[in-house]
Parts: structure tokens; C-alpha cells; sequence
């Protein structure tokens, strides 16, 4: 859209955008570990049922995904496999980590095989700490990331760094 | 601890009462202070059977391997130890399987008896030492001579016995049989013992890294193996900072 790039879109019209666009997310998760217990809870569910805040979960590839869970241990086995599905990921997209494990570490921060933190491979928007977080914890997460992206300045984002694929 | 329940205070003290007296009546009773102190005994007939049962194990395979086996523990109720050498790791193995009815393969790892070089890493007082000598180094259950020990445990579901075979491997260069012609299920867990510890199983069929990624450098379960997030930052769970409610400073 040339007027979303040049900046040129009023403000209401943006807001209008963002809400349509924050109340249709396609979720991809990426349960690694206990953390997808509670995610699948979150999502899956009737008692913590995502889907009210317009997020449906399991999305056939991640060429589809909106944004993506990270919920559990990364190893240093497993990087390299978050990384090329992150970059898989169209963009608008956002990450939510989800747990201590994802945020950084957590009671692994010690190990010879863990990944500190996702956030030391792909860029993170939203961090919900727990371990695990409860289902309610994680849809907050969710609803901030969507509070996020009602104020978010979709030139800024069309204008940004191209991102290059390695 | 919570109290014991009256009831059963006095079913104890009936018990016990109807064994001194059955001892008595059988032999002069001894006058250990222990037994007049105990306030309750623990039953002496789970203990022996268990025994029984693991001696009688442990006698099936001093006659299959006579001389190979170097050592023996037997934990009342938890099972049976043997140590033989290297060489005979399969020989032990294969008579455990066949003359014990030992079809279950339960687990195979390695230990590492050295002494950590970082320490515990604990606030405990036997680790403050005047000395920075090297801890001598220690060997659990039927001893040891080397650094690393092989261990796994095998099964029997149908004689409820569990035997845990050891074998010392050499320093300079750790080498054993691999038991997989024995137990199909020790693939998997021989190749972490390979990549976690850096030994040499002779051969296994298929010896690439299980757990750690490829290229990964070093083997991580080797006591000098350096954590290196603990060595920018000290557990921060040694010390509690904060007293316990009532505790005066």
C-alpha cells in the first residue's frame, strides 16, 4: 500500500488497520517443552480459550503464521531450526516468549547445551515470565502484544531495514 | 515429624513384646541397650528375604564367572553389584542374561570418580579446606582403580532381581566391548556414554553424537568439563540471604 509506506495514511485510518489486523492473528506454536503443556491449554482449550481475542492457533505452515509462541528449552541443537522458521515467517510477524526457559535460560542458565534465551537468535516482542506460566499469563502476553500492535506505526515498519535472508 | 498415632504405638509395643518373647523362649536374650532403647524396631523378615534372594543371584553368577567378578555389594532391598574387568564386561553381561533370566535392559552409563575441580559449589563446611590439595579420589559401591567405571543395570522381571555390572576402564585409553550382541537396547544409550564422556566402545555399529549437536567440542558429563555460565556467575543459590522467620541474626 503506497500510502501505508509513505506515512501519508490518517491517524484513525491506521488505528482502524491495526485493530482489524490485531484482532486476526494466526498463531504458530513452538511447543519445545513443558511450557507447550500450558500453551496447549492456552490454545487449545475451551477453559483458556484464545480464540476470544480473535487468535487461532495451529496454522498449517509458518508461511501463514501471524506470529509465533516460542514456549519451552532451546538448545543449541535446536537454534538453528527456530531461526529458519522464524525467517520463514511473512512479515508483519511478532514473537512471544513464553517461559523462563525461552526468556533466558531459566533454571537452565547453567547448561553446556541451552540456549540462553531466544531472544539471543530472533527478535523478541513480548516476554512472559513463569515456569510455566499459567494459561491466563500467556493470553495477557497475547493481549499486550495485540495493545502493541494497535500503537504500533505501520510506516515505521514499512520503511524499516530490509530484512535479509541469510 | 508428626507424632505416631497411640493405636499404633501400642500395636508396636505388642509386637515387639510377642518377638522378645518368642527370642527369649528360643535363646538367652542379649542385652544390647539398642534394642531396649529403639522405640519402634523395623520388621527383621523383609530385610533377610531380600538377602536371600540376592545372594542366591549373587552365587548363580559367582558360578558362571568364578574369578572375573572382583567385587560384590548387595544393598538389602535395592539390589546387587558386581565389578569385573573391562575384558569381561560381555561375558558379565551375557551371563546375567542367560543364567539370570535378566531380559530387562534397564540403563548403561558411565562415572567419573574425579573430584570435581571447581568443587561442590556448595556454602557446606567440609568444602572450606585449608589446603587446595586435590581431593584424593573416591569409589563407591565394590571400589574401583580408575577414573572411569562403565555401569548398567539389568533386570530380571520374572525373578525380581536388579544387577548392576561395573568395569573399570583404563586411563591412558578408554576402551570396552560394546554389548549391543547382548542387549539390542544399549545402542542408543552407549552412543551418549561415547559422545558425554569421550570413551571407545568397540564395535558399535553406529557412533555419531545422540544428544549434542554436531561439531559440538569436548565431553560435557566429564567432571572437568567447565560450565561456563557458572564460571562468570556463582550458583546464586548458596547462600540464604534472608533469616528464617523467629531465627535471631
Amino acid at each position: 500500500m503506497g500510502l501505508v509506506e509513505s506515512g501519508k495514511l490518517p491517524k484513525p485510518l491506521t488505528k482502524l488497520l491495526n485493530m482489524s489486523r490485531k484482532y486476526s492473528m494466526w498463531v504458530y506454536q513452538w511447543g519445545l517443552a513443558c511450557c507447550a503443556i500450558e500453551m496447549g491449554a492456552a490454545f487449545a482449550s475451551p477453559r483458556y480459550d484464545v480464540m476470544r481475542l480473535g487468535v487461532i492457533p495451529l496454522p498449517a505452515s509458518p508461511r501463514q503464521a501471524d506470529f509465533v509462541v516460542v514456549s519451552g528449552t532451546v538448545t543449541d541443537k535446536m537454534a538453528p531450526a527456530v531461526r529458519r522458521l522464524w525467517e520463514q515467517m511473512p512479515d508483519p510477524k511478532y514473537v512471544i516468549s513464553m517461559g523462563s526457559c525461552a526468556n533466558c535460560g531459566g533454571p537452565y542458565w547453567d547448561s553446556y547445551s541451552v540456549t540462553k534465551g531466544v531472544d539471543q537468535i530472533i527478535p523478541v516482542d513480548v516476554y512472559v515470565p513463569g515456569c510455566p506460566p499459567r494459561p491466563e499469563a500467556l493470553l495477557e502476553g497475547i493481549v499486550l502484544l495485540q495493545e502493541r500492535i494497535l500503537h504500533e506505526d505501520m510506516a515505521e515498519r514499512w520503511k524499516g531495514d530490509p530484512i535479509v535472508v541469510q | 515429624m508428626t507424632e505416631v498415632p497411640e493405636h499404633l504405638l501400642k500395636k508396636a509395643a505388642e509386637a515387639r513384646a510377642k518377638r522378645e518373647a518368642a527370642a527369649g523362649a528360643a535363646a538367652p536374650a542379649d542385652d544390647t541397650p539398642a534394642s531396649a532403647a529403639a522405640p519402634v524396631d523395623e520388621p527383621e523378615e523383609d530385610v533377610v528375604e531380600t538377602d536371600e534372594q540376592a545372594e542366591a543371584a549373587l552365587q548363580v553368577l559367582t558360578d558362571q564367572l568364578g574369578d572375573a567378578i572382583l567385587d560384590s555389594h548387595i544393598a538389602p532391598g535395592r539390589g546387587l553389584w558386581i565389578r569385573v574387568a573391562a575384558t569381561d564386561w560381555r561375558r558379565a553381561a551375557t551371563a546375567a542374561k542367560e543364567a539370570l533370566h535378566c531380559q530387562f535392559f534397564d540403563w548403561l552409563s558411565v562415572i567419573d570418580w574425579m573430584p570435581s575441580p571447581y568443587g561442590r559449589e556448595l556454602d557446606a563446611e567440609q568444602d572450606e579446606r585449608e589446603t587446595s590439595d586435590p581431593e584424593p579420589m573416591e569409589w563407591g559401591y565394590t571400589g574401583g582403580e580408575t577414573r572411569f567405571q562403565m555401569i548398567c543395570r539389568v533386570h530380571s522381571v520374572t525373578r525380581h532381581i536388579g544387577v548392576m555390572i561395573k568395569a573399570d576402564l583404563a586411563d591412558d585409553s578408554p576402551r570396552i566391548d560394546t554389548l549391543i550382541p547382548v542387549y539390542a537396547g544399549a545402542n542408543w544409550h552407549e552412543r551418549e556414554a561415547i559422545e558425554m564422556f569421550g570413551i571407545v566402545v568397540d564395535d558399535h555399529p553406529d557412533v555419531r553424537n545422540i544428544y549434542l549437536p554436531g561439531g559440538f567440542e569436548g565431553h560435557p558429563l566429564r567432571k572437568d568439563y567447565p560450565l561456563l555460565a557458572r564460571r562468570m556467575k556463582p550458583w546464586p543459590g548458596i547462600v540464604d540471604v534472608e533469616l528464617m522467620p523467629g531465627e535471631a541474626s
